[in-house]
């Protein structure tokens, strides 16, 4: 019956288009598949992450992105489950995640994060110089207002104050959690926004927020005029920027791979950053575009 | 820690019941911006709908609309209204984003159902009400619009679900209402208030939806409840 | 001195054409998310169906059941299936489905229901089994009504795949949300005006596959 064969035909392909869109890539690592490059969710780290991927492309390793994926909460279990294999981290806040003690200096912070890590199938590569840490961060009014420059003068008047971050912040130990406890600070208020990125940034200027969670590589606060607050008694750890890969896919790849990341993280530096984080932040451009331009301005790919 | 003790830890918290963060805070926001947004979706649509229902045009004006309002993203209509009230200047974390994106997903049900609730009337029925001396607007007021209630109920139920399900989007602009629970919750790791929060807002959705069939059943005119 | 924080200009194209890769990889995404959803929704409905047609007592609880569904927002869905499915496209599919059930469902059974009685019985006069009756007959002639629900389930899955960009996932949604953690308008724009294209795309096809279904439908007009 020419009706039942239409259907059976038209059946039949749809059939198949949702098999050949179902299937889905496979599990485990061989240097064949593809790399799965991902980042947190605020552009240096997905600048970071283009550096690594762009960079990749460049030698002949085939690239798969999944950026902005999310905060660490997000990636962290994707890493770990291999849905991602590759993630620019932060030495001291991924040892926070990873509940391992803190330290000032580079070589300690790294030594227990990758200890810790290690044990989860990812391992961190060498680390950058490049360094960046989580900033508390007020308008010049506020700061002359309450006499603020390090951030325990926030003491006697963060019950007046409004605090604005990333709907993560209450439970990081980098944030609201360790601000409570180190520094025994109790806000008015905590306004939850984006991960320093535009929303925080338009709610610290238009005063909905006084104190914002931003990054101390964010040229952005020394633009605005914004002050920094310091962190005098070192709430903050050692943060230097490391290539986070699945253990599978570096042994996969061998020493070429891991090779050319630790020539990334060798010539990237905080200046490095803090320039790039500014022209991405204030003049709106591309993070792609960025991330080239340093490969290309390190030597590391044609112009 | 189990889902439950996560649970219990939330529910435990004094921050959960009083302050800018509670329950009852998001809940009342939530549930103010959905009605202000039927209301107003109400206001701006009923009148056309019901003269285009009237004069009996625009049912194709009235199926382009629902299926044109169907395909945009409210998710996207929401980052375009949130981007343009901020260069306009509107503070972070105020409802207007918010509001005007759950204003465009409302109206398009209120604005079709009632077109085809004033066009289900028969127009025996109309005549009927013109023979017996009644005026355009007498016959719209005392025939058209009771006998249209069943669909305009209907439309008004659609539209105030949706937009009690989609006002947890506001979440994602630095809003507050229900959805704060869901994104705080999940962005924490905290099962206890993202589970809290997701049954809340199902639980009043579901309410919407009781009351508005209860609304339904009670404005629907004797007479056609009984042939019912 | 404050300096505000300017957004880009409305449209760049540099960006749009830097980016072509990216835009079809996100179409690519969208397009499955969305014909797996619909795909495996409309699977679900038609046993559902099966059953609710056969044993009438049971329509009122399936569709009590997945009306409930429906109203799980979203964004609720997806997040608290993540500590059971993970943070990926498996629970996008087992929610973005689930959305589907109660239109299908609902114009599958209103749709067989509408199929007249006495062409019924001329098939059962013309000696068809029940299931030949069910897939030759009834299905056919309830096609109309059975697409229709297609259509609204698929454009109305197009529209609820940008959420998924909090999973990582996203579709056109990806646009959607990085435009917004940049105030990029670009991105947001492309990523709107896509996911509408898709929809009517998709939206369209349907009424042309109604057509390549029915052919009878368009000799009677």
């Amino acid at each position: 019956m020419r009706r039942a064969f239409r259907f059976r035909a038209v059946g039949a392909i749809l059939g198949l288009a949702l098999v050949a869109a179902a299937c889905g890539s496979g599990d485990g690592a061989t240097d064949g598949d593809p790399i799965k490059v991902s980042s947190f969710n605020f552009n240096e780290s997905v600048i970071v992450a283009e550096i690594y991927a762009q960079g990749l492309e460049a030698n002949g390793y085939e690239v798969e992105r999944s950026l902005n994926l999310g905060a660490r909460e997000v990636v962290k279990p994707a890493l770990e489950s291999g849905e991602i294999d590759l993630v620019p981290e932060y030495t001291g806040s991924v040892g926070a995640a990873l509940g391992v003690e803190q330290s000032a200096d580079p070589d300690t912070m790294w030594e227990a994060a990758r200890a810790a890590f290690e044990d989860l199938g990812v391992t961190l590569l060498a680390y950058s110089p490049a360094q960046d840490k989580n900033a508390y961060v007020v308008t010049a009014e506020t700061a002359d207002q309450y006499g603020l420059t390090t951030v325990s003068d926030l003491q006697p008047v963060a019950g007046e104050l409004v605090f604005g971050g990333p709907p993560e912040c209450p439970e990081r130990p980098l944030c609201l959690q360790g601000l409570e406890e180190v520094y025994g600070l109790q806000f008015a208020e905590f306004v939850p926004l984006d991960v320093a990125g535009p929303i925080t940034i338009a709610a610290l200027e238009g005063g909905e927020i006084d104190v914002a969670l931003l990054f101390t590589t964010q040229g952005i606060i020394a633009a605005n005029g914004w002050v920094s607050l310091e962190d005098d008694m070192g709430l903050n750890p050692a943060e230097n920027v490391v290539p986070a890969i699945r253990s599978e896919v570096a042994d996969a790849y061998g020493d070429e791979l891991v090779a050319l990341l630790d020539s990334y993280s060798e010539a990237l530096n905080t200046e490095d950053l803090t320039e790039m984080n500014k022209r991405a932040d204030l003049d709106q451009e591309d993070p792609a575009l960025l991330a080239g331009e340093w490969l290309a301005a390190n030597g590391f790919v044609e112009e | 820690m189990t889902v439950w003790e996560s649970i219990e830890e939330f529910l435990a918290e004094p921050t959960t019941w009083s302050g800018p963060g509670s329950i009852w805070a998001r809940l009342a926001e939530h549930v103010l911006v959905s009605l202000a947004a039927v209301v107003i979706a109400c206001v701006l649509v009923l009148p056309l709908a019901l003269w285009l229902g009237h004069v009996r045009k625009g049912s194709d004006i009235a199926t382009a609309v629902v299926n044109i309002g169907r395909a945009v993203p409210s998710f996207g209509i929401l980052a375009i209204a949130f981007l343009i009230l901020v260069q306009m200047g509107a503070g972070i974390g105020e409802p207007w984003a918010v509001l005007i994106t759950l204003i465009a997903l409302a109206a398009p049900p209120i604005f079709t159902n009632t077109i085809a609730g004033i066009q289900s009337v028969e127009t025996s029925t109309l005549e009927s009400a013109r023979g017996m001396g009644l005026t355009e607007g007498g016959v719209l007021k005392s025939v058209e619009m009771p006998l249209s209630m069943p669909l305009i109920m209907e439309g008004l139920r659609i539209a105030f679900v949706q937009v009690i399900a989609t006002a947890t989007l506001g979440a994602l602009v630095a809003w507050g209402g229900l959805g704060r629970f869901i994104v705080d919750g999940f962005a924490q790791q905290d099962m206890g208030q993202l589970i809290v929060g997701a049954t809340l807002v199902g639980l009043l959705a579901i309410l919407a939806e009781l009351g508005f069939s209860a609304a339904q059943r009670a404005t629907t005119p004797a007479g056609l409840r009984a042939s019912r | 001195m404050m300096l505000a924080q300017e957004a880009t200009p409305l449209i760049d194209w540099e960006w749009i054409g830097r980016n072509m890769g990216e835009i079809v990889d996100r179409t690519w995404q969208h397009l499955s998310l969305t014909a797996v959803s619909v795909g495996l929704g409309l699977v679900i409905s038609l046993g559902l169906s099966v059953v609710a047609l056969r044993w009438r007592w049971t329509y009122s609880p399936i569709t009590w059941v997945t009306g409930l569904l429906y109203t799980i927002p979203s964004l609720a869905l997806f997040a608290l299936l993540v500590p059971i499915v993970g943070l990926n496209a498996t629970n996008a599919v087992i929610a973005l489905t689930s959305y589907t059930l109660l239109i299908l469902i609902r114009n599958l059974v209103a749709g067989i229901d509408g199929v007249p009685g006495p062409v019924l019985e001329a098939a059962d006069g013309m000696g068809y089994t029940r299931r030949a009756r069910f897939w030759q007959m009834e299905i056919p002639l309830a096609l109309p009504v059975i697409i229709a629900g297609l259509r609204i389930a698929t454009v109305t899955t197009v529209g609820l795949v940008t959420v998924t960009a909090v999973l990582g996932l996203g579709g056109y949604g990806y646009f959607i949300l990085r435009g917004l953690n940049t105030f990029f308008w670009t991105q947001i724009l492309v990523g709107v005006t896509l996911s509408v294209a898709l929809a009517t795309v998709l939206d369209v096809g349907f009424v042309w596959l109604q057509r390549l279904l029915s052919p009878w439908a368009r000799r009677t007009g």
